[in-house]
């Protein structure tokens, strides 16, 4: 009993430092969008704000029960792969490592890939039984785009487990503090691919089509406010770490300490971000195709590489 | 008398009665029909012992049948699934024209289907084979509608496979003087290089037929949505599975002894893999219910096919797991589509809206059932399709891998758009005077949709009689820890350790979910799917604001070129060049006296100037 | 605890607090005032940075600008769209049209004075205002949800007869079938 208790408290942990985290990113990201559009952008701290006062919204409307479940499907995804992921390296020494052991140096990447779509098709529910038409049509736009990036993601995890015979992320971990080689030098291939695909992962322009704010009214969450929208956001913060965490992990050999992580996964947000900014938006199918162009070559070649060294 | 022969002449006796009853009065048919089928299906569950054989002498024959741990694990879908499927026939069929029919045709599969998987012999199996067939067709063209296109081309495709499996059998008969199969199992090697190729292709041909492989699988999606609803799960989650029974069959007891198996083994496995994600994007297109099902159905097959065809034991795991679950995932999902037939009268995407809050049992299950055939983790689909992807990479497929994970992918935008088409969208008045399907339909689908999720938790359910099944075509014995084998389950330590994962998971939605209930509850209400962000208008009621054509329509503009080529083309084509020839030909047969005697007159002129060459 | 008064009075101005800096606007885009919405947001005076962010739907804003003249066409809309926004939720008023007509006060079809069908907090007065204008009004409505005094739709529940008996004198039909307003 004591130890779930223990096991609880250090998963509540994890889960604030990855609110925290992510939500911080939120901020920055915007700030620094904000100075490339030469502006002074809002303060880092916006996004805890904006949460806090979506989350003190005293009235709201649902439409039904699965508008409440879509949500907390995607709560659950998020928090269920940040369990799941290996937050720091297990090599490390810091006196607070212990804590973000949660459930995770045993993960799977195929489970992993899986349990990470849970939340978006949940959501698609919750956006579906709102009725709004725009919902439905973001909905179908990000699930076409998810098979257009998860190609080349997979190419370049399957390029991975080929190399080194596994599946587990920490085993992964294990194998760049071995050989001291980090896998994106290791196999540059796939992590080109895998970046690529991240591309698309974060939704940032080019491949900002599901909420399309101009066309369709922010998408699935056109109806959503308040506690729902509280929830979302603070899901989507969690879950961004989360992947962050999981790129760190494989391409990057983990993180030892809280700083090295925070630093490391930063720079790999800022790809994305950076992307993104001076960026126009996709049409679905030109965003499909560009996945299923050069970054799915780049995939080939990455398992090619694998197959050959 | 033998329990076996018991059981099946039971069915058989059943299946007339009950179409006689049904002449009576209905209720005497649906009475007889569901003693029919729960009788010798509870004499089998409790009298059948596996591995027990009866000889039976007819026609200067000896039928030999028996139960095997594999035919045991391939009955128990049959039996179980034909008792939930004939409760849920009862209300399903209420109302309808040949009804006695259906209840026969009904009882006639489950009894061939049963004779199949308890044949020893070639002949008892073909003759089960065919029964199944006729069965099975004269389901399809039940309703009158399509006959010409849909019936025939199942048909012609059945005969196609009948044909093959028939051959196979002549050549096997002649070459080793028996139809027992263990005889031509075990004295495979003696045949001839080309028969021991050739047999094992017509074999294949046969089942490969009956399980919709792709480039055979033309009559299936219009088969199986033409089909009653209630019938359909049995079609999809049972019958189709007698092709994979004879595939394990074949793939293991005679492929392996081949020194080419590796090569037909690659082939076969590339038309599953092709057929699961070329099935898949068509599913997406569709815009009936049925239809999308249908095909989505052909695509799991073509999963399973993967995996019968790699035939390591991880993959052998992998696709016998799915085949169990596919029939129960499938099964629910086809009573649903029933459910919604049987209470708004139509099953097209584009005319139903927003049953959820008018049906909600039948979208739990339905839920659950998309849930599973998505293959996301707390539910059984993801179990198989995790081994079958550890299978792949152990044994080095690894473009076949990226290839089912872009059709597992892409599985879940039809699966989206079938939950959306049905029970999401917007709630209209057409349809606020649907009311939720009888309980003897329910039932079934929330019970075989429950089961997919017990399975999910608990696979060592189903791993010990796959294990059994393994072992008895020849696998190595592995003390029943077999998912020891694949990397993940041996680095989760046990299969046990994934529970507690799932339990967490379960905890926190709940948690979460309750956390937004109390959260919403205060000053939080309910408003209906009218009352939209829409710009300040108010739609009207005749307004329908649901986004339901081209529903999928920028995955479709971005697949096109794929869908412009189908394989229908191609056998329409080689069709219309057959009504050619045969065109040609009615013109040297003109039926008229003195063009044949000009015949026998060119004839005999020919014989004369080749005289020398021909008589010396 | 919680209900103790003053814990509940802290709870109160932490949350009027980040209300207040955390202002989702839904530009509702009415006469010729819209085209100082842009400069307002972008680069030159930059509103973000006081927490102010343009909103997709109703369902997610906190504040309705209503940027000039209301025709009675769109009076329908706007009391829609401010029905469907979930509280706490504000009004701000934009140039004189709101106020009393501006150079439409003699027209036929456009209201005079918008606070006869919904509760406005914050007028910003001006013919068009210019951005420094609109960025003091919102400063303003800042303020007012930080003193706790923005309480426009409590207003609006409490003189909700009076409201629906103005909007249906220029609307009626159109009033009688919207859905009831019963939060």
């Amino acid at each position: 009993m004591e130890y779930i208790l223990i096991k609880t408290l250090e998963a509540m942990a994890t889960f604030i430092l990855a609110f925290l985290v992510g939500m911080t990113y939120g901020g920055v990201v915007r700030k620094i969008t904000g100075r490339v559009h030469n502006r002074l952008g809002p303060p880092w701290y916006q996004n805890f704000i904006d949460a806090f006062k979506l989350f003190s919204k005293t009235r709201g409307i649902h439409h039904g029960a699965m508008h409440f479940l879509g949500a907390a499907f995607l709560m659950v995804t998020s928090v269920v792969s940040l369990m799941i992921i290996p937050v720091l390296a297990p090599g490390g020494h810091a006196w607070y490592n212990s804590w973000f052991t949660n459930m995770n140096f045993n993960g799977d990447l195929i489970f992993l890939l899986y349990i990470m779509t849970f939340g978006p098709l949940g959501m698609a529910m919750g956006a579906g039984q709102t009725g709004n038409p725009n919902s439905s049509i973001g909905v179908t736009r990000g699930l076409s785009q998810m098979v257009g990036f998860e190609i080349p993601w997979v190419m370049a995890l399957v390029a991975l487990m080929i190399s080194y015979k596994t599946t587990s992320v920490i085993d992964f971990m294990n194998i760049q503090r071995e050989t001291g080689t980090w896998l994106m030098f290791a196999n540059p291939f796939a992590f080109i691919a895998a970046v690529l695909a991240m591309l698309g992962m974060f939704r940032y322009s080019p491949f900002d089509i599901v909420g399309a704010p101009t066309e369709l009214a922010s998408g699935p969450v056109s109806e959503n406010g308040g506690k729902f929208l509280f929830t979302m956001m603070s899901s989507g913060s969690v879950f961004t770490f989360a992947k962050l965490v999981l790129y760190v992990d494989l391409f990057m050999g983990g993180a030892n300490n809280l700083v090295m992580l925070v630093v490391k996964t930063f720079l790999l947000y800022m790809i994305p971000v950076l992307y993104g900014i001076v960026s126009p938006r996709y049409r679905t199918e030109q965003a499909v195709r560009w996945f299923w162009g050069w970054p799915t070559f780049i995939g080939l070649l990455a398992i090619l590489y694998a197959v050959m060294f | 008398m033998d329990m076996i022969t018991l059981i099946l002449l039971l069915f058989l006796g059943g299946a007339i009665v009950t179409w006689l009853g049904g002449k009576l009065s209905p209720i005497v048919g649906d009475m007889l029909f569901l003693v029919t089928i729960i009788v010798p299906a509870g004499m089998f569950f409790t009298g059948v012992t596996v591995g027990e054989v009866t000889h039976l002498h007819a026609l200067g024959l000896t039928l030999t049948w028996g139960l095997s741990p594999l035919s045991y694990l391939f009955s128990m879908i049959v039996v179980g699934l034909g008792i939930l499927l004939a409760i849920y026939a009862v209300p399903f069929m209420k109302g309808k024209q040949k009804t006695g029919a259906f209840y026969f045709n009904f009882t006639l599969s489950v009894m061939a289907m049963l004779g199949i998987l308890v044949s020893k012999d070639w002949v008892s199996f073909f003759i089960f084979w065919e029964i199944m067939t006729w069965s099975s067709y004269l389901m399809v063209i039940l309703n009158g509608k399509d006959v010409q296109r849909v019936g025939i081309k199942y048909f012609i495709f059945s005969a196609i496979g009948a044909y093959a499996m028939l051959m196979a059998m002549v050549v096997m008969n002649s070459q080793l003087g028996s139809f027992l199969m263990a005889d031509t199992f075990n004295n495979f090697q003696h045949l001839t290089v080309g028969n021991q190729i050739l047999i094992p292709i017509l074999l294949l041909t046969a089942f490969g037929v009956k399980s919709a492989m792709m480039p055979l699988h033309v009559w299936a999606p219009d088969a199986y949505s033409n089909a009653p609803m209630a019938y359909t799960g049995l079609f999809s989650g049972a019958l189709s599975k007698m092709g994979i029974y004879g595939m394990v069959l074949v793939m293991v007891t005679m492929i392996n002894q081949l020194p080419e198996g590796t090569l037909i083994r690659d082939i076969i496995a590339w038309m599953g893999g092709f057929t699961a994600a070329a099935a898949t994007l068509w599913a997406i297109t569709q815009d009936d219910g049925k239809k999308l099902l249908a095909w989505s159905s052909v695509g799991q097959m073509g999963y399973i096919i993967v995996g019968v065809a790699i035939g390591t034991p991880l993959a052998m795991l992998a696709a016998l797991f799915l085949v169990v679950v596919h029939a129960m995932f499938k099964g629910s999902l086809f009573m649903v589509v029933g459910a919604i037939e049987k209470q708004t009268g139509t099953t097209d995407f584009r005319e139903i809206n927003g049953l959820i809050r008018k049906m909600p049992w039948t979208f739990i299950s339905a839920l659950i059932s998309v849930i599973a055939l998505a293959g996301i983790p707390p539910l059984a689909g993801f179990v198989s399709k995790w081994m079958l992807y550890e299978a792949l990479i152990q044994n080095n497929n690894y473009i076949l891998v990226i290839l089912l994970f872009f059709a597992s992918t892409a599985g879940f935008l039809y699966c989206y758009k079938f939950l959306h088409g049905y029970f999401l969208g917007q709630e209209e008045p057409e349809w606020a005077h649907v009311k939720e399907a009888p309980a003897a339909m329910v039932i079934p689908m929330l019970l075989l949709a429950i089961g997919t999720f017990v399975l999910g938790t608990f696979p060592q359910l189903l791993f010990k009689p796959i294990d059994s099944a393994l072992q008895y075509v020849g696998y190595d014995a592995t003390g029943g820890h077999l998912w020891g084998q694949s990397i993940l389950f041996s680095e989760w330590g046990d299969i046990v350790t994934l529970q507690p994962i799932l339990y967490v998971v379960l905890a926190v939605f709940v948690f979460f979910a309750l956390f937004l209930w109390f959260k919403g509850t205060k000053g939080t209400r309910y408003v209906s799917t009218k009352d939209i962000s829409t710009s300040g208008e108010l739609p009207k009621e005749w307004e329908n604001l649901t986004f339901k054509v081209n529903f999928m329509q920028p995955f479709e503009r971005t697949i096109e070129p794929f869908l412009k080529r189908q394989i229908d083309k191609y056998y329409t084509a080689f069709g219309n060049g057959l009504e050619a020839l045969f065109e040609f030909t009615r013109r040297i047969y003109t039926g008229n006296g003195q063009t044949y005697a000009i015949y026998a007159i060119l004839f005999l002129a020919l014989l004369l100037l080749f005289r020398v060459n021909l008589f010396g | 605890m919680y209900n103790d008064k003053n814990s509940k009075k802290i709870v109160e101005t932490i949350q009027n607090w980040a209300r207040s800096h955390s202002v989702w606007v839904l530009a509702y885009g009415t006469g010729c005032g819209a085209i100082e919405i842009a400069p307002t947001m972008t680069s030159r005076y930059d509103a973000e940075r006081l927490g102010f962010r343009g909103a997709a739907t109703p369902r997610q804003a906190d504040v309705m600008l209503i940027t000039g003249y209301l025709t009675v066409k769109t009076v329908k809309r706007v009391v829609r769209v401010y029905e469907q926004m979930q509280s706490p939720k504000y009004v701000v008023g934009f140039g004189s049209c709101t106020i009393n007509g501006g150079m439409y006060y003699d027209s036929y079809n456009t209201i005079n004075l918008l606070d006869k069908y919904l509760p406005v907090d914050v007028y910003i007065n001006g013919c068009m205002p210019r951005p420094e204008a609109v960025i003091a009004g919102l400063a303003k409505l800042q303020q007012i949800i930080r003193e706790g005094k923005a309480n426009g739709a409590e207003k609006y529940l409490e003189n909700l007869d009076w409201y629906k008996a103005n909007q249906r004198k220029i609307a009626p039909k159109w009033i009688a079938k919207a859905p009831d307003y019963n939060w």
